[in-house]
C-alpha cells in the first residue's frame, strides 16, 4: 500500500477546486486516485488498502453520510468485480477506467434529475420560498442562484415554515442520504418541514442522486452515525450574554424584515455561536411516511421503491 | 409502415377520437390486437426500428384519447416484452465470447449498479435478428392477450379469501370486475351489498340489478347516504378506471367520497383491477386524467333562465389518493399500494415514459 498518497487531502483539495462537485463523487474520485498510486500486488492487500482509505475518509468529515454512501457503492463495485480477476495489473487498469467513467456518470446524475423538472427553462411561472438555514446560510446562497435564473424567491426564517406553509403548493428538499426504508437524511430542519407539510396536507418531495442511497436503517433521530456524545449536550459557556448589543431584538412585523435577517447573519463569529454550532446536529432523519415521492436519476420513486434498488445492488 | 397496417391504425384512431370505443378493457383489447398486426405485418430487423414503430403507433393512439390510460399501458407492456426478447437473444449470442467483466443481467435497465458498469444501458443496436426472434416476440405479445382474457378468472378466484358470511359490502358504480368478484363469492357465501346509485349516470342502479339477478341481496342507496351508512359496512370493494404509479386511482365520480368515508370509519378499501389498468404515470394535479360529460344530466337544459347564472360541471372521474386504498386485488394476486412500484418496474421500462422516437 502506498504511504505517500494521502487520500483525505486529495479529497479535500478536490472539493476546494470544484465547489459544485458533491461529496460522494469527490470521495470516489479520491479512491480512484488511490488505486492509481497503489503498490498492492495481491487482491487482499488491494482490498484492504481501499477499505482503510474509505474508513479514513469517513472519519475525517463531521457529516459523513453521503460520503459513506459513495464509498460503500465503490467498495461494492470493486468487490463484485473481484471474482473475475485473471491478470491483476490489467484488472487494476480497467478499474481505473471504470472509476473515471463513474465520476462522469455520477456528475451527470444531477442533470438527469434536472430533466425531470426543468421548470424555469420551460417558462413555467412559479415562486420559491427558501429557508434561511441560519447556521450555514445555504438558503441565502440558493436564493442568489435562483434569482439569477429569474425565479422570484423569498428568504424566510427557519422558524417561519409553519407560517408560510398554507401559501405553498409543495415542498422540495435535497438529500444528504436516502436510507433503506426510503427515509431521508438531510440538513437539520428538514424533518420539521416534513411534519408541517404533512399537517397542512402538502406534498413533500425529495431530490437525490442514486449514489446517495445508503445502507442504514435508523429507528429514530439518534440512530444516525453523525450522533455523538457532544450533540445537544448541556455545556457551561464562559460567554457573557448581557454584554452583546441588542441587534437581533424582535423581528419587526412590518418595515424591514430583510435588514433583521442580515443582522442575524453577522452573528456567526461569536464564541457562543461557535459553541452552539459544535453541539447542535447538522442533519436529521425524516421517516418515509412523511415523504410523498423521491426524484432520482433512476426515475421517480415512492419511498418503498428505494429498498428495492439497494437490494439489487447488494444482492 | 405498410399501407394495410396504416389503415388499421387510422380506423382505431378514429374510433377513439369519436369515443366509439371507451372503457379500459375494450380499449386495451383493441390496442393489443392492433399491435400484434403491426409487429407481424411490418419489416424490421433492428431493435430500434421495431421499438420506434410501436412507439409511433402508440403516440397516435394516445393523442386520439389521452384519458384512456389503458392504451399507454398496453403499448408499454409490448415495448417491455420486445426489449426483453432482444436482450435475451443478445445474451444468448454473447454467452460464447466471455469478457472479463461479464455483468450479471439485472432485472431492469437502470440501476445503481449501472453507474459503475461498462456499458450504458440505453437501447443498443441489436443486429442479431433471427426468425425465432420475430415469432418469439409475437408469442409473448399473444401471451399478454391471454392474460387480458383471463383477468376476471384470476381476480374472482380470490373472492372467497376476502368476503365472509354475513358481511356488508359497499360498492359504487358498475364495474364488471367487481361484479364477477361478488358473484363468485356469492356461490360460497351469503352476504349483503350496498350500492351507491352513482348519480348522474346511475350506473349503481344497473349494478344492483345485475347483482340481484345473481341472487345477491343488493340495496341501492343515494350517494349522499354513503357516509351515514358507512359505520355498518365491513368492507368497501371498488372498481377503477385506472391506477396511477403512486397508488392513486382514477375512478368514477363519487369514489373519493366513499373512500374518505371509509377511512374515517377505518373500513378497509379493496380495489379490484386488472394489471393492464396500472399506469406508470404520476398525477400532477387532481384533474390530470379527468373528463367532463354532458351537464344536462346534472342540470337539465329545460332550466333555461337558471343556466345563464350558474356554472354546471359534470366530471366523470374522481382522483382518489393512495392513502385511502388498503389493498389492490389484481390478476397477479393482492398487493398494497406501496408495492405498485415493483409491478411497474417488472412490467414497464423507464425509457418508455414518453413515446418520442428513440435516437
Amino acid at each position: 500500500m502506498s504511504k505517500d498518497f494521502d487520500v483525505v487531502s486529495n479529497y479535500k483539495s478536490l472539493l476546494l477546486n470544484s465547489p459544485e462537485l458533491s461529496m460522494p463523487v469527490a470521495a470516489i474520485q479520491s479512491l480512484v486516485e488511490l488505486i492509481k498510486h497503489s503498490n498492492a500486488t495481491t487482491m487482499s492487500e488491494f482490498m484492504l488498502s481501499i477499505n482503510v482509505a474509505s474508513q479514513m475518509l469517513k472519519s475525517s468529515v463531521r457529516n459523513s453520510i453521503s460520503l459513506s454512501a459513495g464509498c460503500d457503492l465503490f467498495l461494492r463495485f470493486v468487490t463484485r468485480n473481484s471474482q473475475d480477476v485473471a491478470e491483476f495489473e490489467a484488472w487494476k487498469a480497467t478499474l481505473i477506467v471504470r472509476g473515471q467513467s463513474f465520476v462522469e456518470k455520477a456528475d451527470a446524475c444531477r442533470y438527469k434529475i434536472a430533466e425531470l423538472g426543468k421548470a424555469a427553462e420551460n417558462h413555467k411561472r412559479f415562486k420559491v420560498f427558501v429557508t434561511e438555514s441560519s447556521q450555514t446560510h445555504g438558503g441565502i446562497r440558493s436564493a442568489k442562484v435562483l434569482r439569477a435564473a429569474g425565479i422570484p424567491t423569498t428568504i424566510i426564517l427557519d422558524a417561519a415554515v409553519g407560517y408560510v406553509i398554507d401559501k405553498v403548493d409543495m415542498v422540495l428538499v435535497g438529500a444528504e442520504g436516502v436510507v433503506e426504508n426510503g427515509g431521508l437524511i438531510n440538513q437539520i430542519g428538514s424533518y420539521q418541514m416534513a411534519i408541517v407539510a404533512k399537517a397542512a396536507n402538502k406534498p413533500f418531495y425529495a431530490v437525490a442522486e442514486s449514489y446517495k442511497f445508503v445502507r442504514l436503517f435508523p429507528l429514530n433521530q439518534y440512530d444516525l452515525p453523525t450522533y455523538n456524545a457532544d450533540t445537544l449536550s448541556f455545556q457551561e459557556l464562559n460567554v457573557d450574554y448581557d454584554s452583546k448589543t441588542n441587534e437581533s431584538g424582535s423581528v419587526s412585523s412590518s418595515a424591514a424584515p430583510s435588514s433583521a435577517l442580515s443582522q442575524t447573519a453577522l452573528h456567526m463569529k461569536t464564541s457562543e455561536d461557535q459553541a452552539s454550532q459544535g453541539s447542535n446536529p447538522l442533519v436529521d432523519y425524516t421517516p418515509p411516511n412523511y415523504i410523498t415521492l423521491l426524484f432520482t436519476d433512476l426515475g421517480v420513486l415512492t419511498p418503498s421503491g428505494v429498498s428495492d434498488e439497494l437490494i439489487k445492488l447488494y444482492l | 409502415m405498410s399501407k394495410g397496417t396504416n389503415d388499421l391504425v387510422d380506423i382505431l384512431v378514429a374510433k377513439l377520437k369519436r369515443r366509439q370505443l371507451v372503457g379500459s378493457s375494450a380499449v386495451a383489447q383493441a390496442t393489443l390486437k392492433l399491435l400484434i398486426v403491426v409487429i407481424s405485418k411490418n419489416n424490421w430487423s433492428k431493435a430500434n426500428d421495431l421499438l420506434n414503430l410501436v412507439r409511433s403507433v402508440g403516440q397516435r393512439l394516445i393523442e386520439a384519447n389521452p384519458t384512456e390510460l389503458a392504451i399507454g399501458n398496453i403499448v408499454r407492456r409490448v415495448l417491455h416484452v420486445i426489449r426483453e426478447e432482444f436482450r435475451d437473444a443478445e445474451a444468448s449470442s454473447k454467452s460464447d465470447d466471455h469478457s472479463e467483466f461479464q455483468t450479471v443481467p439485472l432485472t431492469t435497465s437502470s440501476s445503481m449498479y449501472n453507474l459503475l458498469s461498462e456499458t450504458g444501458s440505453d437501447d443498443k443496436e441489436y443486429t442479431h435478428a433471427s426468425h425465432n426472434l420475430r415469432s418469439d416476440i409475437i408469442q409473448e405479445v399473444r401471451d399478454i392477450r391471454i392474460e387480458l382474457d383471463t383477468i376476471y378468472e384470476n381476480i374472482k378466484n380470490q373472492a372467497t379469501n376476502h368476503i365472509h358470511s354475513n358481511e356488508i359490502i359497499m360498492t359504487i358504480g358498475r364495474s364488471r370486475t367487481v361484479e364477477e368478484f361478488l358473484k363468485m363469492a356469492s356461490s360460497k357465501r351469503k352476504f349483503h351489498v350496498l350500492v351507491a346509485e352513482t348519480a348522474p349516470s346511475y350506473l349503481g342502479q344497473q349494478m344492483a340489478l345485475e347483482l340481484s339477478k345473481a341472487g345477491i341481496e343488493a340495496t341501492v342507496i343515494p350517494d349522499s347516504a354513503v357516509f351515514a351508512v358507512m359505520s355498518r359496512v365491513n368492507k368497501v370493494i371498488l372498481g377503477t378506471h385506472a391506477v396511477l404509479a403512486n397508488g392513486g386511482l382514477v375512478a368514477i365520480s363519487g369514489t373519493h367520497m366513499m373512500a374518505a368515508a371509509a377511512k374515517h370509519h377505518s373500513i378497509p378499501v379493496v380495489v379490484c383491477t386488472g394489471l393492464y389498468k396500472l399506469s406508470p404515470l404520476y398525477p400532477h394535479d387532481e384533474d390530470s386524467f379527468n373528463v367532463v360529460m354532458n351537464p344536462d344530466a346534472v342540470l337539465g337544459f329545460e332550466e333555461g333562465d337558471l343556466m345563464e347564472k350558474v356554472t354546471v360541471t359534470n366530471p366523470y372521474y374522481d382522483y382518489v389518493s393512495p392513502e385511502f386504498v388498503n389493498l389492490f386485488i389484481t390478476n397477479q394476486g393482492g398487493h398494497p399500494p406501496s408495492y405498485l412500484y415493483r409491478l411497474i418496474v417488472e412490467n414497464y421500462d423507464p425509457n418508455d415514459h414518453t413515446f418520442d422516437p428513440l435516437a
